[in-house]
């Protein structure tokens, strides 16, 4: 039985979810059905994806290859499991079932109506397979559909509340995600055009040899490719759509968002850059230091930008385009400590942005307010939604003992390395300012006197319910859990990163 | 030089791409009205499904159909028009789903006009913030 599925499970943890998201529509009318299914595709996702993470494990790095079809390479499109593919389908199957979870809470409420739910859960499932399909892809083509459905199922989660904001957020997510995506499609279009294959390797192995004949074209697909991917996971002066968007989905669809898709797009961007390019091919053409730049840059300006904001979400979305500052740095330091440290924090960011963002979501949901200003003594009113906002902040701000830590501290050992002064720098200072606009949330909340309950406007808020509950303390626990023994997971970044840069 | 000309002129269909996604982009990055946004992302997408076709074309090539007739005749690529079926594909569902959202925008604003919006959320907003206090 085992040795039938073993072939297969690289295609099963895309195809579970996106066959589901079909069927579902049928027993629209029998909500619990519905989330009964969601949750049991969640678990089964997560259960293949850490099955296939121990076979990657156990084989020391040789990847499960699945040949859609029974054509082989370079004719047929290929799904390739190696270690980076098996961490990223761990973080998003991982980070995705506690979600689903946390949306079974009050959906409905959220996004009007139980229709309206029920049309959620299938755009989350095409996300969640589409992403998936975005850690095990090995074709060129075949990322630009999966970036298509992640970006069309992303645009109508934002635009699941029924409110005029959330439909405007949702076209302007659109507009530039689309344009972001036409980019890349070019991109992919050059490299066609100079290599004749869609095929990762292949093409990688061609344009390793070809390049010199036509570096215009290298330059411009380098350019596409860079401009496309950096619109649609907003690095910094590219991320204008990302706060309305964010902000004004419903809490469990920004967490995705957020966590997951994002970091479906830079993991996509890593795969061009470092398995069809190639790290000598980036630093030619000095992608690595534009990256660094780029990277310093979204930090510096992310970090800014969130202290400045009162409202909790768009706080919490800003925070999110200085993170990705992180990973695009991680990715230009070009050693193996660095990269290592990026994919860490890639996967550590996920859980805590997500733990963060429905956090956040269950405070607004249970006391109507959306501002930071307004949430004094929170903290003693909902003690174990304020106790994972707060593990998460640790997180995000790199205290040691929580997941972040781990990610910044190689992240900061890799841009030693480089012996450049700029990215250690700007690693420390991003980790102060992340404090800054963080720990103000968490003073408020404890350190200050609720306002008179007898005020009419201020229903007394508790805790949400029971599944959403269980949402943030299990992902409180693996922002822990990842900081206090990241061994398994760090492994598998160091053997990726070590893959990748093609050291022996 | 002259032969850079010829060069040049032999090219023409990535010229006309490129001039057609800037004409896309400029539309798109510039225009305020919703529906002129959505027609620039297509006039984009276009671009690049031009620069796929005439990547895969070869001047006096025949469409790949093995026969007897064309045993000895080059062959055109077809792979790349393929492909560009499915960006045509994706390309229209974008479009859908951005002309159903404009379409929920209209009902809810009565206009079009992305500055309009704006102007008229923020009136809505400051509404909000008087009737609270």
């Amino acid at each position: 039985m085992t040795a039938t599925i073993i072939p297969d499970l690289p295609v099963f943890v895309v195809i579970a979810p996106l066959f589901v998201a079909f069927v579902l529509p049928t027993f629209a009318r029998r909500m619990r059905l519905v989330e009964a299914l969601v949750i049991l595709v969640g678990i089964l996702g997560f259960l293949g994806a850490l099955y296939l993470a121990s076979l990657v494990f156990a084989q020391k790095g040789s990847p499960l290859i699945y040949s859609l079809g029974g054509w082989q390479a370079p004719w047929g499109i290929e799904l390739k499991a190696g270690n980076l593919g098996a961490l990223f389908l761990l973080v998003v199957t991982g980070v995705s079932l506690p979600v689903s979870l946390f949306a079974k809470g009050n959906l409905a409420q959220e996004v009007g109506g139980k229709e309206r739910s029920a049309r959620f859960y299938v755009l989350y499932l095409l996300l969640g397979g589409a992403l998936a399909g975005m850690a095990v892809t090995n074709d060129l083509f075949n990322v630009f559909v999966l970036v298509e459905v992640v970006t069309l199922s992303c645009c109508g989660l934002v635009s699941a509340r029924n409110h005029p904001r959330a439909a405007e957020a949702a076209f302007k997510y659109l507009i530039m995600a689309t344009l972001g995506s036409t980019l890349v499609m070019g991109g992919i279009g050059f490299i066609y055009m100079i290599t004749g294959h869609l095929n990762m390797e292949f093409a990688a192995r061609e344009l390793a040899s070809i390049w010199q004949h036509s570096p215009h074209v290298v330059w411009m697909a380098l350019s596409f490719i860079l401009v496309g991917f950096g619109v649609k996971a907003a690095v910094f002066p590219l991320h204008v759509w990302l706060p309305d968007a964010h902000s004004t989905a419903p809490s469990p669809a920004s967490a995705i968002l957020s966590g997951l898709a994002v970091k479906g797009y830079l993991i996509c961007l890593l795969k061009f850059l470092y398995n069809v390019f190639g790290s000598a091919l980036m630093q030619e053409f000095a992608v690595d230091r534009i990256l660094v730049l780029a990277g310093a840059v979204a930090i510096i300006a992310g970090s800014i930008l969130a202290l400045s904001q009162d409202e909790l979400k768009r706080r919490l979305a800003y925070s999110t385009v200085a993170q990705v500052g992180y990973i695009v740095l991680g990715l230009g330091l070009l050693n193996k400590q660095g990269l290592a440290g990026t994919l860490f924090y890639l996967a550590s960011h996920a859980v805590i942005k997500s733990t963060l963002f429905l956090a956040a979501g269950a405070i607004i949901a249970a006391t109507g307010k959306k501002k930071v200003s307004e949430l004094s003594g929170i903290g003693r009113k909902m003690p174990l939604t304020m106790a994972a906002f707060t593990i998460g902040s640790f997180g995000l701000i790199g205290l040691p003992l929580f997941s972040g830590f781990v990610g910044k501290w190689y992240l900061l050992l890799g841009s030693i390395e480089t012996g450049k002064l700029l990215p250690t720098v700007v690693v420390i200072a991003g980790s102060i300012l992340c404090a800054t606009y963080l720990l103000p949330v968490i003073r408020r909340a404890y350190f200050e006197p609720a306002p008179d309950t007898t005020n009419a406007d201020w229903q007394d808020p508790q805790d949400p319910g029971f599944s959403q509950k269980l949402a943030l303390i299990l992902l409180a626990a693996i922002v822990v859990l990842l900081g206090v023994v990241p061994g398994p997971l760090l492994e598998l970044a160091k053997r990726a990163a070590v893959e990748l840069l093609l050291l022996q | 030089m002259k032969e850079l000309f010829g060069k040049l002129i032999m090219n023409y269909p990535y010229f006309a791409a490129a001039i057609l996604f800037m004409i896309g982009a400029l539309t798109v990055l510039t225009r305020s009205d919703l529906l002129k946004k959505l027609i620039g992302i297509n006039i984009m997408e276009s671009a690049i499904f031009l620069i796929f076709v005439a990547g895969g074309n070869i001047r006096g090539g025949v469409a790949p159909l093995l026969s007897k007739a064309n045993s000895g005749a080059v062959y055109v690529n077809p792979l790349p028009s393929a492909l560009m079926l499915t960006g045509i594909v994706v390309s229209v569902s974008v479009t859908a789903f951005a002309l159903a959202l404009i379409v929920r925008l209209h009902r809810a604003y009565g206009t079009i006009d992305l500055q309009r919006i704006a102007e008229l959320r923020s009136e809505v907003a400051m509404d909000d913030s008087n009737h609270h206090t």
